[in-house]
């Protein structure tokens, strides 16, 4: 029973191997059924072996990959308590969109690779998910890393497409540099990879080097969830497919940092000074990509500031101590975030890749089918009250507060303001694209079925995925938090008057949000730029701040090793050998005349030499 | 006794080094032969002052045989003056430079 | 009487061949050489080599200079074939060298205690000579025969008639 969880992440690997190899010669409905079946079969043996995670969890080794000296690493996972729910997320949500992608890549020819990269992304996600020492995580990691490249950049033959590969691939490169400096410290620190041992051990270790170690973590973490400062990625990773940025963006490799840090929440609650720099940043994050998101025109970078903004929500609920609030926010944000990204994937379908939303309208009466799903979504992510996202981000909010130091509280107001920011933008796209009369001139496009009923489930689940963990003042039993038991970190504690107060200032501030919004929005308006909106649309210049300090520096630096010392030294010196030998030579060849009275003249004066010579010689005897 | 030995050499040293500036400072390749017979010459003459010397015959004998190689060095290399100035239509030594550089 | 004799043989001998090298007309030098060959000739006959005194003359004088005149009468040289240069030019690094050279010269024979020995004159009677050339040299007169061949055959080579084509030069 213990060995089939191997199969867990082997099934996807494998199916994707297949299709890497023979997808081409397979007929396409066996590839795709392939690609489907491996990640349905993942989410089924999921569901099989679940009791298996209950109590303290269930530890299995495949294989030792590594063994030298010391260092002792193997192929083993650890299906516990906090691995199980997000294994399930994972191969849940990654059925759904196959299926989904199934009916969206209908009309490309490249179908093998895209499922074989899609299937080994999932393998690379549940290794990050299931691994029990860091260097498997680390595989994962960089695994995950390599499949968003190669999916973000999947029509590469489009430059920016190929661009903005390149472009998530270094920026989150740039940040695993400090996710392998925590690595490789910890096993300086430990003698050994394995997290259990990490979380353990990192109580005995001087507050300095917990609190170190920890920002080396968030560091990393950060890259991967695309939050400060390496969040320039996401928003041009949105030229790969819809799936691709449902899947990937939405569901499961922004999530990771979240996981990072909440498996190793023992090391990182140790330090007061990470947590609050882990706080800060998800909160400061949060309110970032929420005022870019209120600028952008494109559907799919309005989701993807909006993601940003929402892992950010993870991170200032893992900064405030509670797991299970990350983790439920986690799961609800995968639900509907994923719903929102098919949706937008279908309206672009619907208006043969119009992105723009300043040119959609109207949409609400055209295709009932998308609206309503996305409607759902939309909701729960704006924290309409009852929703899945009302509960989580709640959750969270209330966790920041709990903790009264002034600090907290700036960073719950911050929280605040930008759920009613996040209102506001939700409530524009949906108002922009769905509402009103329709403002393209575009003809409609083909929706395969499968685009649509896929997104039912995940409506649903959304909707209803605040049973997961309600707070007991609503009459739930915080699910998640017992599922969780001693993983869950802190427990918010609150008095129920001071629970309904900020409970009723987050409607409140919902409303707010929901009504501006439909005053501006309805009516539908020309798209003005203003400079105000040009710093949001730009994500407050971030990409130029960042060619400023980074990439300019790095060219000048290349460009100096480049022409200065490759060419000017290296070269100089080479070629001023050779150079100078040939002046010698030169030099010596006026020596060879050609003439017979030279020669006898040289001949003559070594004569004179030989002589001067000898009696010199005699001389001095 | 007639002189001291190194009279003799002295003389045919002086002679030698006659030949050898007629060899050095002229561009005419006769003349530059005719420096060669002088060294030979000098050369020839310590031979014999040697011989008259350690009273043997050797240095004399030397000294047939001198002669006769000069002759025959002497034919070949006019031949070749007398060919070269069919080539070059000049028999100035600086005029044959081809092997420069 | 003898050593008077050869002074004034050396002088002579000097003389002619100072006035050889500095001609610039061929001819004059070739007999102003053999002027030079005379003297050295009755310098070997003083030192008791007639045969090498007659062979010297017969030979050297007598077939090698000839050759010469022939060569230079056949060229049909202008007679200032050469420019002579500016005197100093020509003949000052050369001058330097020949009396660096003596100089070395002298003192190193001056420094041998063996030169200053006397030297008498050796009669060597045919006999002797005979013996010694062709008993004891006879390879040696066997090579140079061979030589003689060679150069024979060589001259006739190297001299042989070449057909005129074009304008005059041959090969080039």
């Amino acid at each position: 029973m213990k060995s089939l969880l191997f199969l867990i992440p082997l099934l996807p690997l494998l199916c994707g191997g297949i299709n890497a190899l023979w997808g081409r010669r397979l007929p396409r409905r066996l590839a795709e059924s392939l690609a489907v079946g491996g990640v349905a079969a993942s989410f089924g043996l999921t569901l099989l072996l679940w009791p298996l995670s209950q109590g303290e969890g269930t530890r299995v080794t495949f294989f030792t990959w590594l063994h030298s000296g010391t260092l002792h690493v193997a192929f083993d996972m650890l299906f516990d308590r906090l691995a199980a729910p997000m294994t399930l997320m994972v191969t849940g949500v990654s059925t759904l969109i196959h299926l989904y992608a199934v009916g969206y890549m209908e009309e490309d020819e490249d179908y093998a690779r895209f499922f074989s990269l899609l299937n080994l992304f999932v393998f690379a996600m549940l290794t990050i998910t299931l691994a029990d020492n860091l260097l498997l995580l680390f595989l994962g990691w960089e695994g995950v890393g390599f499949c968003s490249y190669a999916l973000i950049g999947f029509w590469y033959r489009e430059e920016e497409n190929a661009l903005a590969g390149r472009k998530a691939f270094l920026v989150t490169r740039a940040a695993d540099v400090f996710l392998g400096i925590a690595i490789l410290w910890c096993f300086r620190l430990f003698g050994t990879l394995s997290i259990d041992a990490v979380n353990a051990g990192a109580a005995s270790l001087p507050q300095g080097t917990v609190t170190l170690l920890a920002l080396c973590l968030l560091a990393g973490a950060c890259g991967k969830s695309a939050q400060f400062p390496f969040m320039s990625w996401l928003p041009d990773a949105m030229a790969g497919p819809t799936p691709v940025s449902a899947l990937i963006h939405a569901a499961t490799m922004v999530t990771a940092g979240v996981y990072l840090l909440c498996r190793l929440f023992p090391l990182v609650s140790l330090s007061p000074v990470a947590m609050a720099a882990i706080a800060g940043v998800g909160a400061f994050t949060a309110f970032y990509a929420a005022t870019c998101a209120l600028g952008q025109t494109e559907i799919k970078r309005v989701l993807a500031y909006s993601t940003m903004s929402q892992v950010g929500y993870m991170f200032l609920a893992v900064g405030a101590g509670t797991v299970a609030g990350a983790m439920f926010h986690l799961f609800v944000h995968a639900f509907f975030k994923a719903l929102l990204f098919m949706g937008a994937g279908c309206v672009i379908h619907l208006l043969d890749d119009e992105r723009n939303i300043f040119h959609m309208g109207g949409l609400a009466r055209r295709a009932p089918a998308v609206f309503w799903p996305f409607l759902a979504g939309a909701l729960c992510l704006a924290g309409a009250p009852l929703t899945g996202g009302f509960f989580s981000k709640e959750g969270i909010l209330m966790a920041s507060f709990a903790d009264r130091t002034p600090y907290y509280v700036f960073l719950w107001g911050l929280g605040l303001f930008t759920a009613l920011l996040t209102a506001l933008y939700t409530f524009r796209l949906v108002y922009l694209v769905f509402a009103g009369e329709p403002r393209q001139a575009r003809p409609q496009g083909h929706l395969p079925s499968l685009m649509i009923w896929t997104m039912f489930p995940l409506a649903a689940a959304a909707l209803v995925g605040g049973l997961l963990n309600l707070p007991p003042a609503w009459g739930g039993g915080e699910v998640l938090r017992h599922l969780l038991g001693s993983l869950a970190g802190a427990a918010a504690e609150l008095t129920p008057t001071l629970e309904w107060g900020l409970t009723g200032l987050a409607i409140l501030f919902f409303l707010i949000g929901w009504l501006f919004a439909r005053w501006q929005f309805l009516p539908a308006p020309k798209e003005r730029p203003t400079p105000v909106r040009t710093f949001f649309l730009r994500g407050w210049q971030a990409d130029t701040v960042i060619d400023l300090a980074m990439v300019q520096p790095f060219r000048t630096l290349a460009a100096f090793f480049w022409k200065g010392t490759d060419e000017g030294m290296i070269d100089g010196l080479v070629d001023g050998a050779g150079l100078s030998a040939q002046g010698v030579g030169g030099l010596l060849r006026r020596m060879t005349t050609g003439r017979l009275s030279t020669y006898v003249a040289a001949f003559a004066w070594g004569l004179a030499a030989m002589l001067g010579w000898f009696l010199l010689w005699t001389l001095i005897k | 006794m007639i002189v001291p030995m190194s009279h003799i050499l002295i003389f045919s040293s002086i002679l030698f080094l006659m030949g050898l500036a007629c060899v050095l400072a002229r561009r005419n390749l006769i003349m530059i032969l005719i420096g060669v017979e002088i060294m030979l010459n000098a050369v020839g003459l310590t031979l014999v002052g040697a011989s008259a010397l350690w009273h043997q015959v050797d240095g004399q004998i030397f000294v047939i045989f001198l002669m006769a190689m000069t002759s025959a060095e002497v034919s070949i290399s006019l031949a070749m003056v007398v060919y070269l100035q069919r080539r070059k239509g000049s028999i100035n030594a600086n005029a044959f430079d081809e092997m420069r550089g | 009487m003898d050593s008077i004799l050869f002074y004034i043989l050396a002088i002579a001998a000097l003389a002619a061949t100072l006035l050889c090298i500095t001609r610039s007309n061929p001819v004059h030098a070739v007999i102003y050489l053999v002027n030079a060959l005379f003297s050295l000739a009755l310098i070997f006959y003083l030192l008791g080599a007639p045969l090498v005194a007659a062979w010297e003359v017969i030979i050297y004088a007598g077939a090698i200079m000839v050759l010469f005149l022939f060569i230079i009468m056949m060229l049909e040289l202008a007679p200032a074939e050469e420019r002579p240069g500016p005197g100093w030019r020509r003949w000052g690094p050369v001058l330097v060298l020949s009396l660096v050279l003596l100089g070395c010269t002298i003192l190193l024979i001056a420094g041998d205690p063996g030169a200053a020995q006397g030297v008498t004159s050796y009669y060597a009677s045919p006999r002797v000579f005979g013996y010694a050339l062709f008993k004891k040299y006879a390879l040696a007169v066997e090579v140079v025969s061979f030589q003689l061949l060679f150069a024979a055959v060589g001259a006739f080579y190297v001299g042989r008639h070449r057909p005129k084509r074009g304008t005059g030069k041959e090969e080039q």
